[in-house]
């Protein structure tokens, strides 16, 4: 199941207890679709770019959550209703993240399959300076 | 060299590629106000030597960054 990333700026006028029910509620939403929520990066309060509803602070939530895509739908779906929610953004990281992990990979093979090089350039490098 | 030269090229480099970094973060705002003046816009390729790969990249994340809130659309 891929993995994938919410990112969630929400009203900062409302009450901790309200905004706490809402996250828990939009979690068991996360849930039942299947999805378990690997990792909780939370900023809190933080000025906006821009004026959004004649509001200047946002309250920042990521998350990253493993899940079937089907949970995606129902999820924006909530997220779009709800007049706590100023903006919302859902990726696939694993796909927006392919490149880095083939490149990690390839990196590492090179390291591993030529260790001797790497002393020499370094020596050649040294007598350049 | 020639006389004409009243400045030296500082050659340009691809930060993406020089420090190996892959996955450009709509969440690093400090690393994408490196690309965005105080107007607010992109830094074109041709001002800072960003690989075509990574403009792109560089591109999409500045865009979410704007959406979320983290980027002015338009600056001062």
């Amino acid at each position: 199941m891929p993995l994938y990333e919410l990112g969630l700026v929400l009203d900062n006028d409302l009450e901790t207890e309200e905004r706490e029910a809402f996250l828990g509620e939009v979690k068991q939403l996360l849930q039942q679709g299947g999805a378990t929520v690997v990792k909780e990066d939370v900023w809190g309060k933080r000025n906006l770019a821009y004026e959004i509803n004649h509001k200047r602070e946002g309250y920042y939530v990521f998350w990253q959550f493993e899940g079937p895509g089907s949970v995606i739908k129902p999820l924006e779906y909530r997220l779009r209703l709800s007049d706590q929610v100023l903006r919302y953004l859902s990726l696939n990281l694993d796909r927006e993240l392919r490149r880095a992990r083939k490149m990690d990979k390839r990196r590492a093979e090179r390291k591993a399959k030529a260790p001797k090089p790497a002393p020499e350039t370094a020596a050649i490098a040294g007598e350049g300076a | 060299m020639s006389k004409k030269k009243y400045y030296v090229k500082r050659k340009k480099v691809c930060k993406f590629t020089a420090e190996g970094i892959d996955y450009i973060d709509y969440k690093d705002v400090d690393l994408l106000r490196q690309y965005t003046p105080v107007s607010g816009k992109i830094l074109p390729r041709r001002v800072s030597g960003t690989n075509p790969i990574y403009q792109r990249k560089l591109t999409r994340a500045i865009k979410r960054a704007r959406l979320m809130a983290l980027l002015p659309y338009v600056g001062d």
